[in-house]
C-alpha cells in the first residue's frame, strides 16, 4: 500500500514536470513563428536544425536573422526571467511561510529597480565598477538593491520565528514607496544622456533581449535557481515551523541566507534586464499547490517551468495584441495577476485551514 | 544520558531558569510539573537546543550540546512543541515523512507505517493536515516526531514532549501515554511537560517539580508527589491517595471553599 502511495507520488511529480516541460517547448516553438514578421513553422524548424548542421529545408536569410537575432534570445530570456521569478516566489513563500509573498510585493523588485536606476544615472561617476564587472555591473547592482530590501522586510516582519503578515505587506508597501520616491529623485538629478538610458531601460521589457543578456541571465538566474530548487527538503520542513525544522536537523539560518540571497539575485538580475514584472512569483506557486499539493520537491522546479511558460505566454500576447506595436509585458502580468491577488487575499484563510 | 547541570537562563535580570540540574535516563519517562510561568517551556527549549544558556552545561550522552551540529543533534533527540501550524496544504503522510528527512533509515516506509499505526493516524494519511481536528493534528505531529527516533539503535536517544496530550480526549491521552511507555524499550529517554498530575503520577518514572525557575523536588513519583510538595509548588491544597505501592495514585483538588476548613487532611497510604 505504502509502496504504491509513494510510488504514485513520485510518478505524479515526474509526470507534471514532464508535461510542463513539453508545454514550454511547444509554446516556445509557437512563439518563434508568430509575430509582426511571421515565419512559417517548417522554415523555423529548418533554421534551428541548420544551426546544428542538419540541412532540411528552405528559408530566407531574413527569416533566419529575425529568428536567430530577435525572437530566440527574447524567448530564452523570457524563459529564464519567468522561471526565476516563479521559483524565487515559491521559495520566498516557503521561507516566510506565507502564500501572499511575492518578490514585487515585498519590495525586492523595487529595490532592484532603484539600484538599477542609480547605476544608470550615476554609473558614470563610478567608472571602476564597469571596468571590473563589465556587462555584469547593472545586474549585480540591482541584486544588491533587491537584497537590501528583502533583508529589511525579513527583519521587520519576522519576530520570534513567526512572520507577521500585516507587517510584511506594510513593510513591502513602505519600501516600494520609498524606492519609488528615490527613483524619482535619481531621475531628477539625471542628465540628458542618463535620462535617455533610463527611459530605454524602463521600457525595455523582454523586447530588448540579445545573446549577451541571455548569457548573463543564464549564469546569474539559472544557477541560483538550481541552488534554490535544491533546498526543497528544507523548505518542506520549514512549512511546519522554524523551531520544528531545527529539531529535525535543518540548519535554518543557512536555508534563510541561501533563499534570501539567491532569491534577491534572481529577481534583481531579472529586473535589471526586463524592468519590474509583477505577479508571476505569486500566481505560479499557487496554481501548483492548488493542483498538485505543497511538496516543494514538485513546487520549486514546477514553478520554474510554469513561470517560464507564463512569462512566455504573456510576452506572446504583449507582442501580438497590438501588432506591429508592443505592450510592455508588465501590463499583461498585472492585468492577469491583480484580480488573482485580490481573490487570494479573500481566500487565504480558507486555503490555510 | 541527557544531563543538564546548573543551567541558568535570564531575561534581563530576571532568572527564568535558575540553576536547574536534570538527568534524563534512557528507558525512563521524566515528567516536568509546575504552575504556569514556572519556566517549564524555557527549560524545555534550553534542553532541546533552541535556546542556549550562558551558564551551566547540557550534555547528550556525554557530549556537550553547545557546538553540536544541528543534524547530529537531530539524530539524538526529537522534539514535539506544544503547537505547530502548517501554512501549506500538506497531506498527513507528507508531514510524518518529514521526520525522516535527515535520518536515512534502512526501511523508511516500514517506519512510517509503524509510527502512523501506533499513533492511529494511518487511516488519515491521505488527508490534508489542515482539515484534521486538533487531536488528530497532534497525533500526526507525534508520529512525525516518533519517526525521527523510531529506528532501533545502540545509542540512547531522547524524546522531548511539551504537553503532548493537551488537545486530546481522555482515551487518547492514555493511548499516547501508552505509546510513550513502549518507547522506553527502544532505548529512548523521554522528558515530558505534563499538565495533568494524574497522568504524570501514573505513567512517569521520575517527576520534577519546578517553581519560579527552580527545581524544588525531583525523584521517584512516590517520594516527590506528596501533598506537601505539590501544595508548595502549586499554592493550592491537593490530596494524594493510593492503596499501596503498586496501586494507582489519585491526585485531586476541591473548590477552595471546601478546602479552607482546617479539618481537611491528606492521606497517602
Amino acid at each position: 500500500m505504502i509502496q504504491n502511495l509513494s510510488y504514485s507520488k513520485t510518478a505524479q511529480h515526474s509526470l507534471v514536470l514532464a508535461a510542463l516541460g513539453i508545454g514550454l517547448v511547444l509554446l516556445g516553438l509557437l512563439s518563434i513563428t508568430i509575430g509582426a514578421f511571421p515565419i512559417p513553422f517548417g522554415h523555423a524548424v529548418s533554421i534551428l536544425l541548420s544551426q546544428v548542421g542538419i540541412d532540411s529545408g528552405t528559408f530566407t536569410e531574413q527569416e533566419a536573422n529575425v529568428l536567430w537575432q530577435i525572437r530566440l534570445p527574447r524567448i530564452v530570456l523570457a524563459i529564464l526571467v519567468g522561471g526565476g521569478l516563479g521559483v524565487s516566489g515559491a521559495a520566498l513563500q516557503g521561507l516566510f511561510r506565507n502564500p501572499l509573498v511575492e518578490p514585487g510585493l515585498i519590495g525586492v523588485s523595487s529595490g532592484g529597480a532603484l539600484f538599477a536606476v542609480i547605476f544608470i544615472v550615476f554609473g558614470s561617476s563610478f567608472p571602476w565598477l564597469g571596468s571590473v564587472f563589465g556587462s555584469f555591473s547593472l545586474p549585480l547592482v540591482a541584486f544588491i538593491g533587491g537584497l537590501i530590501n528583502v533583508m529589511l522586510v525579513y527583519k521587520m516582519a519576522n519576530q520570534r520565528g513567526k512572520t507577521d503578515i500585516s507587517l510584511l505587506i506594510l513593510a513591502g508597501v513602505a519600501l516600494t514607496a520609498l524606492s519609488g520616491a528615490l527613483i524619482g529623485l535619481a531621475i531628477f538629478y539625471a542628465d540628458e544622456a542618463a535620462l535617455r538610458n533610463f527611459t530605454f531601460w524602463s521600457l525595455g521589457d523582454v523586447g530588448g533581449a540579445n545573446w549577451d543578456k541571455v548569457k548573463i541571465a543564464f549564469i546569474l538566474i539559472l544557477f541560483p535557481s538550481l541552488l534554490i530548487i535544491n533546498q526543497f527538503r528544507n523548505l518542506n520542513a520549514l512549512a511546519i515551523g522554524e523551531n520544528e525544522a531545527f529539531h529535525m536537523g535543518v540548519d535554518v539560518q543557512r536555508v534563510k541566507y541561501i533563499v534570501l540571497f539567491m532569491g534577491a539575485l534572481v529577481v534583481g538580475v531579472g529586473v535589471s534586464m526586463t524592468g519590474t514584472i509583477g505577479f508571476v512569483g505569486l500566481i505560479v506557486p499557487h496554481l501548483l499547490r492548488l493542483s498538485f499539493g505543497a511538496d516543494h520537491r514538485l513546487v520549486l522546479p514546477g514553478a520554474f517551468l510554469l513561470g517560464a511558460f507564463l512569462l512566455n505566454g504573456a510576452d506572446l500576447l504583449a507582442r501580438t495584441v497590438v501588432m506591429p506595436a508592443e505592450l510592455p509585458i508588465g501590463i499583461i502580468t498585472a492585468i492577469l495577476g491583480s484580480p488573482f491577488f485580490i481573490w487570494l487575499i479573500l481566500h487565504v484563510k480558507k486555503l490555510n485551514s | 544520558m541527557l544531563d543538564a547541570k546548573h543551567i541558568q537562563y535570564y531575561i534581563g535580570n530576571r532568572p527564568i531558569v535558575n540553576r536547574a540540574t536534570i538527568q534524563v535516563l534512557p528507558g525512563e519517562l521524566t515528567a516536568i510539573l509546575g504552575p504556569n510561568g514556572a519556566g517549564k517551556s524555557t527549560l524545555f527549549r534550553l534542553l532541546s537546543g533552541e535556546l542556549s544558556c550562558k551558564q551551566g552545561l547540557i550534555t547528550y550522552n556525554g557530549q556537550p550540546l553547545k557546538g553540536m551540529k544541528t543534524r547530529q543533534l537531530a539524530s539524538l533527540r526529537a522534539v514535539m512543541p506544544q503547537h505547530s501550524t502548517l501554512t501549506f496544504p500538506f497531506q498527513a503522510m507528507e508531514v510524518v515523512s518529514l521526520g525522516l528527512m535527515y535520518c536515512r533509515p534502512n526501511d523508511p516506509k516500514m517506519i512510517l507505517k509503524e509510527v502512523m499505526s501506533a499513533t492511529q493516524t494511518w487511516q488519515l494519511k491521505d488527508q490534508l493536515y489542515g482539515n484534521l481536528s486538533g487531536g488528530e493534528k497532534q497525533r500526526v505531529q507525534l508520529a512525525r516526531v516518533l519517526a525521527q527516533i523510531w529506528e532501533i539503535k545502540a545509542t540512547p536517544r531522547y524524546l522531548l514532549l511539551d504537553e503532548p496530550t493537551s488537545s486530546m480526549d481522555i482515551a487518547q491521552q492514555h493511548h499516547i501515554m501508552q505509546i510513550i511507555q513502549q518507547l522506553k524499550t527502544r532505548n529512548i529517554g523521554i522528558l515530558a511537560i505534563l499538565h495533568d498530575l494524574n497522568l504524570a503520577a501514573n505513567y512517569a518514572d521520575k517527576v520534577l517539580l519546578l517553581k519560579q525557575g527552580k527545581v524544588l523536588h525531583q525523584g521517584a513519583v512516590r517520594t516527590v508527589m506528596t501533598p506537601e510538595n505539590l501544595q508548595g509548588v502549586f499554592d493550592y491544597p491537593l490530596s494524594v491517595q493510593s492503596n499501596g505501592p503498586g496501586a494507582p495514585i489519585y491526585i485531586s483538588s476541591l473548590p477552595s471553599s471546601a478546602t479552607s476548613s482546617k479539618n481537611y487532611t491528606y492521606k497517602l497510604a
